[in-house]
């Protein structure tokens, strides 16, 4: 929105300016900086001019930082510290998320799982979390062949821990939009928060990893 | 044998106990798929010679539509007629039909069979080939596993299961052209354009004199050129391998599209695709733009602040030559047909790891090489600047090209330092085995990414200042004017220099970092945006109540301005809106990128080539062509790079070497449409390939041909100008300097309060000299 205003502005004075002070001939002309070889020309400036656009784009953007940081903030949120996904799951209990309308989902609690990346295919750990909840598998992809499969459930929330059993990797949810490095340490996390509106999507990997990189390839599957 | 290695012995042995007697279930029994490029990569990292595959029943030579029984089989690995399991297979064939012989294969379709579940506890199978009606080379791809049959949990089995890939070809009845390998491709076109390089060098050197066309003249010619330490010469060797490389790069690219012109497509395997973005983005960045923007400023910055020549002359042609040693072994690894593959950031841990290919030794050497030439025209350059401007001009009176090469280099300077730490480590750790980056010896991938982040994020802005140098002494001299805010030009592009080292962490904001120092960073990275703002503004206002001379620079100026714009805004989305997570790493940003490189720097220097080229050569450049060039130019490079963003967002993911579109709804992966525009860019590119033809075309004709040129063409007032075209060697006379003279003197007597600062700071001359007494 604010991208397109800029633009608009800038675009419409640079065309403005392009054709109006646009000159034919170059010799009639009275040359106000007295513009001469060998000579600094005169200094054509204007200080509050010049203020002005310092300052007004310094507040729009540091405006425009703090208004995305609240949603980056809820994708990047710390394990238990703030209200967004509570604690973790006791056995049985679900973390019933739900997204307001900013598009930001919050939990009750979350399930923990495992991904681990190595080249060049993923693998994905439900640890001790029941079938309901969370199951693996194989599939078959049109023209990846056969992935591995994460199936989760809608309406919970997990945390994937992240682990590398060699190079860097990045599991790209392209529904969800989120990716996040794995190394071989320190581990790492991810939050997959499966609200209603998540759909059944495949995964990629997103950090260069060597031959094999770019049909490294998983499947999510989401269930009732 | 002491206690220590017994145990060991125990331990390991009690191992391999336990896997031999571990019960069993294995791996995907029912088959496996897909697997033609990745290989068996749930069975381990890479194939393995103890797995030897085979087939039988192959002809050399088939027989149109004729019916053969194959037998595929492999010997050795962890395989065993007691095992719960022995293995599996996956073969895949080019052309022909493939078709189960009994139920212990399956079939994916028509060019892909595997075993099943029930011929999961062999090591052999059978089935049939029908082979083509027509002529066709026809390859097939045979993958094996030899598995151990035991069950680990997740894996389903996979650990100590060993596989490996058999290639094998049959030839049609009558003989067709191999198709032909991308790398022969790539290196015969280097090759013919290094050969064609020096024809149209030498048809150069016959135009200027045919009479002296012999090898007596031509020998010292030569001789002069390859050992000269004159500021221009060097200027002009580094901007003809500035071009060469542009084309060389270029190459790679229209390779790397033919591939992704149509989806799945098989023009290059994955791993030549990735060497070819490797040495795409190595080459553009450090042996096209670098050399590109070095060449205008050996020519210029002397010529501009009216300097005889460069501080040190012989540094500067040790730069130069550093860098054509450095390509050629950037190159090795290609011609040998196994390239550095590690993207041109070369990430760790993979530079380091085994995966890696062995080229990638020499790129890490190459790039070394580069990192010193670096250094020393760094060191020339703000010597240069900082000694030799001639009587009267202070600071803040130097043309806007020196002063953007000044910053661009004090800031290469400051960071390529931490590059060059960070290749030494690599080199050593791929040469005799230290381990700063072996994970598994704990070291530190995420040094690497600091090292190359804190050097990478300034070199995009070393890359592009530059230009910004030469977009503001184009616009003033075209419109007549001088330049809008000549002071706060300067502020902000110091201040893009500065801001440029603290925001890199925005490379990393996926790879774990904590949130505040993700929100400084984010916060720092939008704020470089403010001065790239004002520098945009003061362009646009110097045209205002000027009179605007359309010359060919002119337009590349104009359009410098519209794609810098779309460029800083669509960068804009990066830091802001949660976007980063979706767009980081996809198509989205090979957009933005080449936006600001291609855009920016690239259309930067074509407006200096088309500026500065009549002082350089002291030959006016045809306009017609020019205008020709630019309207092909730019309107194909729009339609290369700009369709590139809608697909990022679509999940075109980077790095990839083939894509994907599905009619699934649900998948969350490319639709259809994705197909036509991907084909579109690759026409658009093809388009923009060769306008550059152009610009060539047009500097070889007016070599030979073109009017003379005045001293000064366009009505400039930098130093440049005051000289003939071509200068004169040494470009001024060290014993009468030129003097500049200034038309605010009033203004530029006061000094400053940050000069009254600095000369309460400094001990001048005089007080040292009287306080030694
Ligand atoms: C003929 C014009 C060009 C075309 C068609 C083109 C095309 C491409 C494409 C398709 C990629 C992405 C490859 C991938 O990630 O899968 C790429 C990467 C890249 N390009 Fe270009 N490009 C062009 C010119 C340039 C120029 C002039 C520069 C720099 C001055 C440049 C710098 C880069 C860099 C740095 C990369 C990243 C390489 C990497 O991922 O390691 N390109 N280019
Ligand atoms: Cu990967
Ligand atoms: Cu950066």
């Amino acid at each position: 929105m604010i991208s397109i205003l800029v633009s608009v502005f800038t675009f419409s004075w640079l065309y403005h300016h392009s054709f109006w002070y646009r000159s034919e001939d170059a010799d009639n002309y009275d040359n106000p900086d007295e513009i001469a070889v060998g000579v600094f020309p005169k200094h054509n400036d204007d200080m509050r001019l010049e203020v002005a656009w310092t300052i007004a784009p310094f507040i729009l953007i540091v405006w425009l930082t703090y208004v995305s940081w609240v949603p980056l903030d809820a994708v990047w949120s710390e394990i238990g510290e703030d209200g967004y996904h509570g604690d973790e799951c006791e056995d049985g209990e679900f973390s019933n998320n739900h997204l307001d309308n900013q598009g930001i989902v919050t939990s009750e609690c979350y399930h923990v799982i495992e991904i681990t990346g190595k080249q060049w295919v993923w693998q994905f750990d439900c640890l001790d979390l029941s079938t309901e909840i969370c199951d693996t598998g194989s599939d078959n992809i049109e023209v990846y062949g056969t992935v591995p499969l994460l199936s989760l459930k809608t309406g919970e929330t997990y945390l994937a821990r992240m682990m590398s059993e060699d190079v860097t990797h990045a599991p790209w949810f392209l529904g969800l939009g989120v990716k996040e490095d794995v190394h071989y340490s320190p581990e790492t996390t991810l939050w997959l928060p499966i609200s209603e509106n998540v759909d059944d999507q495949i995964i990629l990997c997103t950090e260069y990893c060597g031959d094999a990189h770019s049909v490294m390839a998983g499947k999510l599957v989401v269930h009732q | 044998m002491n206690a220590k290695s017994a145990r060991a012995i125990l331990v390991l042995s009690a191992i391999a106990m336990a896997m031999v007697i571990s019960p069993a279930v294995v791996s995907y029994p029912t088959g496996i798929q897909g697997v033609k490029e990745s290989g068996c990569n749930c069975h381990g990292a890479t194939t393995s010679s103890d797995v030897v595959p085979s087939i039988a029943g192959l002809p050399d030579q088939y027989n149109y539509s004729e019916t053969y029984e194959i037998t595929v089989s492999f010997v050795g690995g962890p395989a065993n007629p007691s095992n719960a399991n022995q293995g599996g297979f996956n073969l895949w064939v080019s052309d022909g039909e493939l078709s189960p012989a009994d139920a212990t294969v399956q079939s994916y379709g028509a060019n892909e069979v595997s075993h099943t579940e029930a011929g999961n506890d062999q090591t052999s199978w059978t089935l049939t080939w029908v082979s083509p009606s027509s002529d066709r080379n026809v390859e097939f791809v045979l993958h094996t596993n030899s598995v151990n049959g035991n069950a680990d949990g997740a894996n389903g089995g996979s650990s100590g299961d060993m596989w490996n890939r058999l290639t094998a070809k049959v030839s049609p009845p009558v003989l067709v052209l191999e198709e032909a390998d991308p790398f022969v491709v790539l290196s015969t076109l280097i090759v013919v354009s290094a050969i064609l390089l020096a024809f149209t060098l030498a048809y150069v050197f016959y135009r200027t004199n045919p009479e002296s066309f012999t090898w007596d003249y031509f020998a010292p010619w030569i001789a002069d050129w390859l050992t000269t330490t004159d500021h221009k010469k060097v200027g002009t060797l580094y901007f003809v391998a500035g071009l060469f490389f542009l084309g060389v790069g270029g190459i790679m690219a229209m390779m790397i599209r033919i591939q992704l012109a149509v989806p799945g497509n098989d023009f290059l395997t994955q791993d030549q695709y990735n060497q070819f973005f490797t040495l795409h983005g190595t080459t553009m960045i450090f042996l096209a733009a670098m050399p590109l923007i070095n060449g205008f400023a050996n020519w210029m910055v002397p010529l501009q602040i009216g300097a005889p020549d460069l501080a040190l002359p012989r540094l500067n042609a040790m730069s130069f030559w550093l860098q054509p040693v450095g390509a050629l072994l950037i190159f090795t690894g290609v011609f040998s047909g196994s390239g550095a593959d590690t993207g041109w950031t070369g990430y760790a841990p993979y530079v380091v790891s085994e995966t890696a290919h062995m080229g990638t030794t020499m790129w890490v050497a190459g790039q070394i090489m580069l990192v010193a030439s670096s250094t020393l025209t760094g060191i020339n350059f703000l010597t240069t600047i900082a000694v030799m401007r001639a009587p009267g001009m202070g600071w803040l009176q130097m043309p806007l090209f020196t002063w953007s090469i000044l910053i661009a280099n004090l800031m290469l300077f400051l960071s390529i330092p931490a590059f060059g730490i960070g290749l030494i480590q690599v080199y050593l750790d791929r040469v005799i085995g230290t381990a700063f980056y072996d994970v598994s010896a704990g070291g530190d991938p995420l040094l690497w990414s600091h090292l190359f982040w804190y050097f990478g994020h300034p070199e995009v802005y070393v890359v592009i200042v530059p230009a910004f140098g030469v977009i503001s002494e184009v616009i003033a001299t075209s419109a007549r004017r001088s330049i809008f805010g000549y002071r706060s030009m300067v502020y902000a592009m110091a201040g893009i220099g500065v801001v440029s080292f603290i925001v890199y962490g925005h490379h990393m904001f996926t790879s774990g970092m904590s949130p505040t120092l993700r929100f400084v960073t984010m916060l720092t990275t939008m704020l470089v945006a403010v001065p790239t703002g004002i520098k945009i503004f003061n362009w646009l206002k110097t045209m205002h109540g000027g009179s605007l001379v359309y010359r060919t620079h002119t337009l590349w100026t104009l359009g410098f301005l519209v794609t810098f714009t779309l460029g800083g805004i669509s960068g804009m989305f990066f830091p802001s809106i949660a976007m980063d997570l979706h767009l980081h790493e996809s198509y989205f940003v090979v957009a933005h990128f080449h936006y600001v490189l291609v855009g920016g720097t690239v259309f930067g220097f074509y407006a200096a080539i088309y500026y500065w080229f009549p002082k350089m050569s002291g030959r006016m450049m045809d306009e017609r062509l020019g205008v020709l060039h630019f309207l092909v130019g730019f309107i194909s490079y729009n339609a290369l790079f700009w369709p590139m963003h809608r697909l990022g967002v679509w999940g075109m993911a980077r790095r990839h070497h083939t894509y994907f579109v599905t009619t699934e709804e649900a998948m969350g992966a490319l639709p259809i449409e994705a197909t036509g525009w991907n084909m579109f860019i690759s026409v658009a590119a093809f388009i923009f390939f060769f306008s550059n033809f152009i610009m060539v075309a047009n500097m070889i004709k007016t070599l030979i041909r073109g009017e003379k040129a005045p001293p000064d063409p366009w009505g400039g007032w930098s130093f440049e100008w005051m000289t003939t075209s071509p200068p004169p060697t040494p470009s001024f006379d060290p014993h009468n300097l030129p003097i500049l003279s200034d038309a605010n003197e009033h203004v530029a007597n006061e000094p400053g309060t940050l000069s009254k600062l600095f000369n309460r700071l400094m001990v001048s001359e005089e007080e040292a000299e009287e306080a030694s007494h």
